[in-house]
């Protein structure tokens, strides 16, 4: 039946050659399976599992901030940030063009900023931080036509006051590399929110808690689809301030317009009830990392928003300082009760005239009347008797020199000047003249309001400082109480009643009838020193320190008004409202 | 009949066409792996499987006609057919249906149907009637070049579509069967430089996809999350498989969308990653045992007209069998090239079991009926 096949030899031969390129071929394949899934299985393996496995980072609820009576002052809430995954988008300028319209970012940043990240492309890259919400539901209803823009929602801190107490709540921002470096802790990366100033930066390990993260598998669109390992993230805890929101507020308001600071504490505690500090700025602005021309617009401000100028901010303390002059002079018998110095308006020393405020004189006066009146002549004497070594004692008695050691960060120290200091900072020897100047708050001397507030808070207290502080108590996220901070004495003056018992009737008698007579309350027996000090920078500064009741107190005030004029006539106005605010005296 | 069909039962490339039935249910196996989660087509998971069940027997059933056609009906009426493969490609060209930015499809009722891969099969028959009929004049270098002539305009009408892809099937067809028929290697020589030498000029003609296709290829680094993410993906989940692989339906990257066109172009990569090497050995043994049984079933043919439309068959398989796995690997540009038996697709599937007919064909009519 099978006829001989007609195909010819020469055909039948390419055929075999056919033949022996499809063996060759198919071994090539072969050989390359081989080694793709034999030899480099392995790796492939591994990349395939990180191709679909993700390490997700959440991050813990940053704890809130209350004042002392637990009203809520600092808390977090969810803001939406508008994001592109680049692995989704089909077409990116006709996406940006859409996207722009509702965002009102322009279409060209937006695709740079999507072109510039060349990471993950299932990673969404962030275009606009905290949207508002009207926006947020157009970009919802029209989600089709928007495909690869997703909203996530991430917690942003947020201040309920805005600019109250910034300076003492602080602020928090991105962690940078300078402080990663720093803190070279695998509790930190990149990205990760930290406190960056005041009781957010001071308390920050207590307030950041413990971050929490998940290994979850991903689809190709990096949608979850399983999760591997959960750990859930602890918490921070709270922080119950020691500042009264509503003592606070006032204080600002009577700032608002003014440079300046206003400190009031229990003398019996160290509690600080309100810590004004003005002009002042709002921490929202840097809760999810400040814009440049906010930051350009706060940092280049002459006035010094950002300055928390009563534990920073460095000034000639004036008359304030003649308490200390006074507290010296009597502990070292240079002066009694009783004795008296005249005043003609002037004092001669080495051929150098110095004059007293009051150009007509005092005439004669004793320690009581020479505080009450703060005649310059009555401490030119007694600072020309102590001398430099004396009195340079009784400044490191009130720790004065010395951080408060209040819980903020970055306090200064202030310049207390010395004989030797001088001869180190000024290369001069001490000239008697200067120990004058010095008497009366002038010269060399530089303090923060809040360590002229210890001056104050130590003669309340009859020679106890407590030390300052912002914080009472710390409680967990649970509510429960993890810390109470107690009152603890941070220095025992060691100086004796009675001349504590002296400044004090000096004090009072400066509100009854010297130079502090407009902080006088009818109602309250207030105790205080006004001050008014020259500077470089222009207007004088004008203080106000005090204290109240005067025979029980239990509040210590110090005002402060940069290039505010006259103490008794600005600064001392304001501790009077303050004090009537406080004991709720209307008026 | 009676007689035929013993005639048939008798004759029948057995182990050829076991071998295509286990691969068609190999494929169907792997598709419903690689669709199952698809959730684009409604929830049904067996939505692709189904519909590819019902190329696979209708493809089937052409197989079957085909048999009992005698193959030397070509002999009067392959211009005819190549004549309706022109037609059919023209009317793609103006009433075609467009996706993704190329146009091959033609509807038919309910069914859209892409006629370059008929044309595929017309092409192996014309070729197969003209260069046995002419096989003498093929010494002249000018009647050499006559084939390329019916190719090129072919090839001219599926890159209109534009498909690079296809177009590179019909030269490999005709290159190949002209190597068949025993064309002098001077002349394949020749054509092969001048066609390298005219690539550049070529390269105009090309689109920017086609254009950026190329350059991937080259480096698939170069833009990891675009063009070049298919091959980076596709070797990772091959080479992820290992020796035996993640299991079927288990295969990381297929399962969670990593891998695009994965039921399609890329499906081998669900096979290297799901079923190892255990599982592209297994398959590419059976794509030995289907071209072996087709180059012995041209070598045996009754004459030079099957031996050609044997030759033809086989050079149609092999070309996407090798492109397509080695562009999986990333050895090979992405043309685009589906994979016989595997790929979804009721065109190409029908179109792969017509040239199996055809083999049978040859087969079958070794002997005088």
């Amino acid at each position: 039946m099978r006829e001989s096949s007609t195909v010819p030899e020469d055909v039948k031969q390419r055929l075999n050659w056919l033949l022996i390129f499809v063996v060759i071929c198919f071994s090539v394949l072969v050989i390359s399976l081989w080694y793709l899934q034999m030899i480099k299985g392995e790796e492939f393996k591994e990349r395939a599992v990180e191709n679909c496995i993700r390490s997700l980072v959440e991050d813990a609820p940053r704890g809130r901030i209350y004042d002392r009576q637990e009203e809520l002052l600092v808390t977090n809430r969810p803001a939406v940030v508008v994001s592109i995954i680049p692995a989704e988008v089909n077409d990116l300028e006709k996406l940006s063009e859409r996207l722009s319209r509702i965002i009102g970012i322009s279409p060209e940043e937006i695709a740079l900023t999507v072109k510039n990240y060349r990471e993950n492309p299932f990673k969404p890259v962030k275009i606009l931080d905290d949207c508002k919400t009207n926006k947020i539901v157009e970009i919802e209803e029209r989600k089709d036509e928007l495909k690869g823009v997703v909203l996530e929602v991430k917690p942003r801190r947020d201040y309920l006051y805005h600019d109250f107490a910034a300076h003492s709540l602080g602020y928090v921002g991105e962690i940078d590399k300078e402080e990663l470096q720093r803190f070279g802790n695998p509790k930190f990366q990149g990205g990760d929110i930290i406190g960056k100033a005041g009781l957010e930066k001071y308390y920050d390990d207590i307030l950041r808690g413990e971050k929490g993260g998940k290994e979850v598998e991903v689809d190709a669109l990096g949608q979850e689809v399983a999760t591997l390992l959960y750990q859930k993230p602890i918490p921070g805890e709270d922080l119950v301030l020691t500042i009264d929101r509503d003592l606070q507020l006032y204080g600002e308001n009577l700032l608002f317009d003014k440079k300046g600071s206003i400190v009031v504490s229990n003398p019996n505690s160290g509690e600080i009830l309100a810590l004004v500090n003005r002009p002042s700025f709002s921490p929202n602005l840097f809760a999810n990392g400040i814009s440049s021309s906010d930051w350009q617009r706060l940092s280049s401000d002459a006035d010094y928003p950002l300055t928390n100028r009563s534990v920073q901010g460095l000034y000639s303390p004036g008359s304030i300082f003649k308490v200390v002059t006074a507290i010296a002079a009597l502990e070292e018998g240079v002066t009694d009760r009783k004795r008296k110095i005249y005043c003609s308006g002037s004092f001669e020393l080495a051929g150098q005239v110095f004059t007293c405020w009051k150009e007509t004189g005092h005439g004669s006066l004793s320690i009581v009347d020479g505080i009450a009146h703060s005649c310059n002549i009555y401490f030119y004497t007694l600072g020309k008797e102590l001398e430099i070594e004396r009195y340079n004692k009784y400044m490191q008695k009130f720790g004065l020199g010395e951080k408060t050691g209040i819980d903020l960060p970055a306090e200064a120290i202030g310049t207390i000047p010395s004989a030797q200091w001088k001869k180190r900072e000024v290369k001069e020897i001490w000239f008697p003249g200067d120990t004058i100047n010095l008497s009366i708050g002038q010269g060399y001397l530089l303090l923060t309001p809040l360590q002229v507030h210890t001056i104050i808070c130590a003669i309340a207290a009859d020679g106890e400082i407590y030390k300052l502080h912002l914080v009472k108590k710390i409680i967990s996220a649970d509510g429960k109480t993890v810390k109470e901070i107690k009152p603890e004495v941070y220095k025992d003056v060691g100086i004796s009643i009675n001349t504590f018992y002296i400044v004090k009737e000096g004090l009072r008698q400066t509100i009854l009838k010297g130079t502090g007579w407009r902080a006088n309350i009818k109602e309250l027996a207030v105790a205080g020193k006004t001050g008014t000090a020259q500077n470089p920078q222009g207007e004088t500064h004008a203080w106000f320190i005090g204290f109240a009741p005067y025979e029980n107190p239990e509040v210590c005030i110090t005002v402060f008004l940069e290039n505010g004029g006259e103490g008794g006539e600005a600064a001392a106005p304001m501790a009077r409202a303050m004090l009537e605010k406080y004991f709720n005296i209307k008026n | 009949m009676k007689e035929k069909l013993d005639k048939l039962t008798e004759n029948l490339d057995y182990t050829l066409l076991f071998a295509v039935v286990l691969l068609s249910f190999y494929g169907l196996l792997v598709l419903y792996s690689s669709t199952r989660l698809a959730a684009t087509e409604g929830s049904d998971p067996y939505f692709f499987v189904k519909r590819q069940s019902l190329w696979a027997l209708s493809g089937f059933l052409f197989l079957t006609i085909i048999i009992f056609i005698d193959y030397h009906n070509l002999e009067r009426y392959s211009k005819v057919i190549y004549l309706g493969a022109i037609i059919l490609l023209i009317m793609v060209i103006f009433a075609g249906r467009s996706t993704y930015g190329a146009r091959r499809w033609l509807a038919i009722g309910p069914f859209d149907f892409q006629p370059s891969e008929f044309a595929k099969i017309a092409l192996i028959a014309f070729l197969a009637d003209f260069l046995s009929k002419n096989k003498q004049k093929l010494d002249n270098f000018f009647y050499y070049l006559l084939p390329f002539a019916y190719t090129g305009l072919l090839i001219l009408l599926v890159f209109m579509q534009p498909d690079l892809g296809t177009s590179l099937v019909y030269l490999a067809i005709l290159i190949i069967m002209l190597f068949a028929v025993g064309v002098k290697i001077k002349y394949l020589v020749f054509t092969f430089f001048a066609a390298l030498s005219s690539v550049p000029a070529l390269w105009i003609f090309l689109k920017d996809y086609q254009k950026n296709r190329l350059i991937l290829f080259l480096n698939p680094n170069l833009d990891p999350l675009g063009g070049g993410y298919n091959v980076i993906q596709s070797r990772i989940a091959i080479g992820s498989g290992g020796f035996l692989g993640n299991g079927i339906f288990s295969g990381l990257q297929s399962q969670l969308n990593f891998l695009p066109a994965q039921h399609t172009d890329f499906i081998f990569s669900v096979v290297g990653e799901e079923l190892g090497f255990v599982g592209t050995i297994l398959l590419l043994g059976l794509y030995t045992i289907i071209l072996w049984r087709g180059i012995k079933i041209a070598l045996e043919a009754r004459d030079l007209l099957g031996s050609l439309l044997a030759a033809g068959a086989v050079s149609f398989l092999f070309f996407h069998i090798v492109v397509n796995i080695g562009m999986a690997m990333g050895m090979l540009p992405a043309t685009g090239l589906p994979l016989p038996f595997l790929s979804y697709g009721g065109s190409f599937m029908i179109s792969n079991l017509i040239v199996i007919g055809i083999l049978l064909n040859v087969e079958l009519h070794k002997i005088k009926w």
